[in-house]
């Protein structure tokens, strides 16, 4: 495992599941929901979805956690999402203010068929420094990244442009062949 | 460059740095506020008597209209126009309760304002602070017209104006416009305009915000200009009858009142005016054409104007009351604005209008005995809407939400320490007095003496005041 390189264990860009700024939220879940199906069963599935840019330059990343949070209202009454726990309310108290606002508005399934008109750039998240990895990186490298950012993937980059994902699970599934081989189990 | 003026950039540079976290400048807000002339030819004035404390220390500040009470130091700050009220201060050999602290306190309470800026504000002592307890200090502060500190050791800071801090500790905030903050400490908050928040952290937290629509046609501020709105057409209305009061220092009161009374000198009365025993009206107060039952008290920035108060009633600072008859034990929270002009607006014994509360109404409005009220009613269906009986409250133990109020905790220990508060206030200004115990206010701020304070009138310093230190 000392030897191994980011690139030696990441998906390339080329086979992970992306889709275009400017399309809509659907149009990335069925996607997203497309992708973990080609991968099967026997290969860790994809937990996110890359935006691309006209010139195919990933400008963002949206995984199962956006999609589900693009679901539920931005406000409630007069308050943001996140603004009454700042105001001290418990988080026990905001799930059943929530609930009671869900049952007095949109059900579920409205919500899903309002995802049409959200867009994807709206949702996504934008690539960020402590994000991003060099392909010729150690992966010991990569553990400590994960770690520190608390982060279940990283983008791995090769002069500067993005070319691959790296994920948690890719590097967990190494690490556990490295124990294994010690152990004398492999 | 004037001392004054580098005075002003000093103030605004140290709030700014505070504040840029939220990338925030103080200065297009407030440079067209205050004259610099207004500055420099206003004097300031305090408080003798032999009930308070005499303890002031004015250094390197300039105090435009400035009123001071008890034991005061201000240093490079720029005061307009403001009252700073240190009458109910935490006395040297007493034990300040305060959560499960009991501490001892070795001096008397002195309010310190250092580097601020406040126009037109009220600031009141009996800091909730037990890391601080005998020093009460706002720095690096600015607040615009008619906010009130109140309790409330401040720090890098800006209230907009008619904003109210109320037993909080605030660190790096921006109030906004016509918010209202109870909630024991905040830190690098930015509170949008129209906020009511009273939180004891663990028992309540009453969370409510104004329509950004209906609080614009009251209240709205941006760079560039005053504050513009029903709550400052309504102020300016009354400009005029203040300026007789503070054109000289002695001024013979044409209204007699009970000798158990305190209405203050720099109170605005308007005939005719009627006041019974153990009633406190605090300067800058108007009434006019009002009546005032006995206990009843009208503090700082009120106004009172063709309403009646039964009786132990408490108007908190910058209250006001139009066209409204309230019958006994009726609490009006700061800044409130009650209207029942053209009509008449009713309260019933015992009600608690929440701090920051609008009643506006078109067509007579009888609000029942035991209410709670809160946000802005101007009918019925808002009164039904934006209340609760207190009753009913005192029933509810996990929280509610109505409207855009939301309310988690207990309702019994949400209005046990509302009336709690409101009877500690009643005290304090001397509404039980009985011709022997019970002094408050009321009777202690009856023969005060004022002595004006005036800056340089040239030169450099021209507009700063000279180091003065006032003591017994």
């Amino acid at each position: 495992m000392n030897s191994r390189r980011v690139e030696d264990l990441m998906v390339p860009l080329s086979e992970y599941a992306t889709v275009s700024a400017g399309c809509s939220l659907r149009e990335a879940v069925v996607a997203l929901e497309k992708a973990q199906q080609k991968f099967g069963q026997a290969k860790y599935r994809h937990r996110a979805i890359l935006i691309l840019n006209e010139k195919n330059r990933v400008i963002g990343k949206l995984n199962q956690l956006d999609a589900v949070r693009a679901l539920i209202p931005v406000r409630h009454g007069n308050y943001g999402t996140d603004e009454l726990g700042c105001f001290g309310f418990s988080n026990r108290f905001v799930r059943k203010l929530y609930q009671h606002y869900r049952q007095q508005s949109v059900q579920l399934p409205e919500l899903c068929n309002n995802a049409r008109a959200f867009k994807v750039e709206d949702y996504m998240c934008s690539p960020f420094e402590d994000e991003c990895i060099d392909h010729k990186a150690d992966l010991a490298t990569a553990i400590h990244q994960l770690v520190q950012e608390n982060l279940r993937s990283l983008l791995v980059t090769n002069h500067g442009e993005i070319v691959g994902i790296l994920r948690l699970a890719d590097l967990f599934s190494a690490i556990y062949h490295t124990v294994a081989r010690q152990s004398g189990r492999i | 460059m004037k001392e004054l003026l580098k005075l002003y950039r000093r103030i605004v540079q140290r709030v700014n740095i505070n504040l840029r976290e939220f990338n925030f400048d103080v200065e297009p807000l407030i440079c067209d506020l205050v004259s610099f002339d207004e500055l420099e030819k206003v004097h300031g004035f305090y408080a003798i008597t032999s009930q308070h404390p005499l303890d002031f220390q004015f250094r390197d500040s300039n105090l435009a209209g400035s009123y001071f009470l008890g034991k005061c130091r201000t240093t490079n700050s720029i005061l307009y126009k403001s009252d700073i009220r240190g009458d109910e201060w935490k006395k040297k050999g007493t034990v300040f309760y305060i959560g499960d602290f009991q501490i001892p306190l070795t001096k008397d309470e002195g309010i310190h304002i250092e580097d601020s800026l406040f126009i037109k504000t009220l600031v009141h002592n009996f800091s909730h602070d037990p890391e601080t307890p005998e020093r009460f200090t706002i720095s690096n502060t600015v607040s615009a017209h008619y906010a009130n500190i109140h309790g409330s050791p401040t720090d890098g800071t800006f209230l907009e104006p008619f904003s109210t801090i109320d037993l909080t500790t605030v660190n790096d905030c921006i109030i906004g416009a016509f918010s209202y903050i109870q909630a024991g400490e905040i830190n690098h908050f930015h509170i949008k305009p129209g906020t009511v928040w009273v939180r004891s952290a663990g028992t309540f937290n009453f969370l409510y915000r104004y329509p950004a629509d209906v609080l614009h046609r009251y209240i709205r501020f941006y760079p560039g200009s005053p504050p513009q709105g029903i709550f400052v057409e309504f102020v300016n209305k009354y400009k005029e009858a203040f300026e007789r009061v503070f054109e000289t220092v002695k001024i013979k009161s044409a209204f007699a009142v009970p000798p158990n009374t305190s209405l203050d000198r720099f109170a605005a009365i308007i005939p005719k005016i009627s006041i019974k025993d153990n009633v406190l009206v605090a300067q800058r107060a108007l009434l006019q054409n009002s009546s005032l039952g006995r206990g009843a008290n009208v503090q700082e920035n009120c106004f009172i104007i063709n309403s009646n108060l039964a009786g132990y009633n408490v108007t908190a600072h910058g209250a006001k009351l139009i066209d409204v008859d309230m019958e006994e034990m009726v609490f009006v929270g700061f800044n409130s604005f009650l209207s029942g002009q053209g009509c008449r607006l009713t309260i019933g014994r015992d009600s608690i209008i929440m701090p920051h509360t609008i009643i506006d109404i078109q067509k007579p409005l009888h609000i029942p005995a035991g209410s709670l009220v809160w946000g802005v009613v101007t009918c019925e269906d808002e009164l039904a809407a934006n209340s609760i009986s207190l009753k009913v409250l005192r029933q509810l133990e996990d929280g509610f939400c109505r409207g855009n109020l939301v309310f988690e905790g207990s309702g019994n220990q949400f209005v046990s320490a509302f009336q709690s508060r409101i009877q500690h206030i009643l005290d304090a200004n001397g509404a039980f007095y009985d011709g022997e115990d019970n002094k408050g206010h009321a009777q202690k701020n009856q023969n005060i003496s004022f002595n004006i304070i005036q800056p340089y009138s040239e030169g450099s310093k021209k507009g700063i005041y000279p180091t003065i230190i006032i003591r017994k």
